[in-house]
């Protein structure tokens, strides 16, 4: 009974400890690189080595970093993955929805055999175990550094086809019984009744395929390795041992690299941790 | 009539999805059992019918097996880590206290980020010369480490460039499972006299079962198939003491053009999967 008032004191402050001590570790890496990416290239690990706070902070700002970047054709990569990332999001997102339309309100045969063998399955392989295969038939539709290899591999994902099915058998029956009897096809119910009322699930399925589609580097490194198709994983990874030592360029591709996804997380969090976690928990 | 095009919809809705897993996803996973018996040149593009000789070569192989083995020191060093702090961050970002969404909403930058940018700032950090880490150490007395750069060091380098998305990504599914536990059902252990870790570890941690096993076996096979960090930082080296698996089929693959043997190693690795996986299923059948 006597060490309950300390216990409740205490315990607050453990937590903020903790708490704290994480988000050091979380912010100091990030912050470095930013910091880093705005000084000049002989700078970078001026304060670094020994540390001091000046590492954390742009004390010697200056843009070189961005301005050598962007010569050397950066901004070719970021204008590819933003276009890949959207044109994931809005095939990608058509193909997902229907399939997912089908599987959460439609009664059929066959439906849970083909969920369990095509879905389920090809959601438990990772897509990187199978690359070669992939690869080679990719090749075979002479669809090396094109678009069409980059993107069509990896519009259908079972992972938000999971999402927007579990959305869409959770709506109630009389909205889409009221649209029928007014004579509406199946295709306008789903475009005009049930995806307005969607908007949780087409926010957590454009972010998942948006970001996985900008973080994507394994598939894009293997299938679009030249210059004109590069991403921006691609890109920077390149970038270690091709121009050397120059640390600043290398930080300042990564900061673009991270300010996207995160810029999107950030205020769409909730939605973004129900896409991830939605399907873990079935 | 109507009936039968009733009938079809489904299936017409289902096509394109259906037929993208199919060619892109599910082809290609029987495929690579299936090339895993062929020799094939990347450059000759010539493909001959060989059995087994691709596993006769990598099982006789023993950069293979080291690969084999460095990838299992791997996992029973990473998964049983991330998963212990990704329980405690868990549960430390699901107290109740005043700004805890600004904690929550820290924790989840790097899992925006991509393991590539993770790895190039957490490579420059980790120098050996002038990194921040060895600029910190050096401020506390400690003699400058070679982190990537040593035999028994770029291993654990390479644990700790995974756990800094891997911790918080983690921790994601295993609060959003805390979340679901009634709180009556806490409330009434606190009143039955248990304290907090009693309750914790009698509670809890059992409720807590399905959500841990999910994430044990999804962060398994994740961590099974880290390549990033490898390609970027260490080339498997040095001395292949980081040289995992999948960098491994990598550098035989598209590095030295020896698909055959690629394939015969994905094969393996495919396997390894499906029986994580199935252990699963298994011990999650039926049960809520």
């Amino acid at each position: 009974m006597n060490s309950k008032p300390l216990r409740s004191h205490a315990q607050p402050l453990v937590v903020y400890a903790l708490l704290l001590l994480g988000v050091v570790i979380v912010i100091v890496p990030l912050m470095w690189a930013a910091a880093a990416s705005f000084t000049p290239n002989h700078k970078v690990f001026e304060y670094a080595y020994p540390f001091s706070w000046r590492a954390l902070f742009p004390v010697d700002f200056t843009l070189e970093a961005y301005d050598n970047l962007f010569d050397r054709g950066f901004g070719r990569a970021v204008g590819n993955t933003f276009f890949l990332a959207i044109a994931t999001v809005i095939i990608g997102g058509a193909v997902n929805a229907l399939a997912g339309f089908a599987f959460g309100r439609f009664e059929f045969r066959g439906k849970n055999a083909l969920f369990l063998t095509i879905v389920m399955l090809t959601f438990m392989v990772p897509v990187d175990l199978t690359a070669i295969p992939r690869y080679i038939l990719v090749n075979s539709f002479g669809w090396i550094n094109t678009w069409q290899g980059l993107l069509i591999p990896g519009l259908a994902n079972s992972l938000v086809i999971f999402l927007f099915r579990q959305f869409f058998a959770e709506i109630p029956q009389e909205l889409i019984d009221a649209a029928r009897v007014d004579g509406a096809t199946w295709l306008r119910v789903l475009v005009s009744i049930i995806l307005p009322i969607s908007k949780p699930v087409l926010v957590a399925a454009a972010l998942l395929m948006f970001i996985s589609q900008w973080n994507a580097f394994f598939w894009p490194l293997l299938i679009a390795p030249t210059k004109e198709m590069r991403v921006v994983q691609v890109e920077i990874s390149l970038a270690i041992g091709q121009y050397g030592t120059v640390w600043n360029e290398l930080l300042a591709g990564s900061m673009i690299a991270a300010i996207v996804p995160i810029l999107l997380v950030i205020p769409f969090q909730r939605y973004y941790v129900q896409a991830i976690t939605g399907t873990g928990l079935e | 009539m109507m009936r039968a095009r009733q009938q079809i919809i489904p299936y017409l809705f289902l096509l394109p999805a259906l037929l993208l897993l199919v060619v892109f996803n599910l082809m290609p996973t029987i495929a690579t059992l299936f090339e895993s018996m062929f020799v094939i040149s990347l450059r000759s593009g010539e493909r001959v019918f060989a059995g087994f000789a691709n596993y006769n070569r990598i099982f006789n192989d023993p950069i293979f097996w080291k690969s084999f083995q460095v990838t299992v020191v791997f996992s029973l060093l990473v998964n049983p880590i991330q998963i212990a702090l990704a329980l405690g961050l868990a549960v430390l970002i699901n107290q109740r206290a005043p700004g805890i969404g600004i904690f929550r909403s820290i924790y989840l930058l790097p899992i925006a980020v991509s393991l590539n940018v993770t790895a190039i700032v957490w490579g420059l950090m980790l120098d050996q010369n002038s990194g921040m880490i060895n600029g910190i150490l050096l401020q506390l007395g400690i003699p400058r480490q070679p982190f990537l750069h040593s035999v028994d060091q770029a291993l654990w380098s390479i644990i700790v460039i995974a756990s800094w998305i891997g911790v918080p990504l983690w921790s994601l599914f295993i609060l959003a499972g805390l979340q679901n536990i009634p709180p009556p059902v806490l409330e009434a252990a606190k009143i039955d006299g248990a304290n907090a870790w009693q309750s914790f570890t009698k509670i809890t941690l059992p409720l807590l079962r399905r959500v841990l096993a999910f994430v044990l076996v999804a962060d398994t096979v994740a961590n099974f198939l880290m390549f990033a960090p490898i390609l970027l930082l260490t080339s498997g080296g040095p001395r292949l003491s980081t040289n995992l698996i999948m960098y491994e089929t990598y550098r035989r693959g598209f590095l030295y053009g020896d698909l055959g043997a690629s394939a015969a190693m994905l094969s393996v690795m495919l396997v390894i999967v499906f029986i994580i996986v199935g252990i699963e299923l298994y011990a999650l059948r039926g049960r809520d």
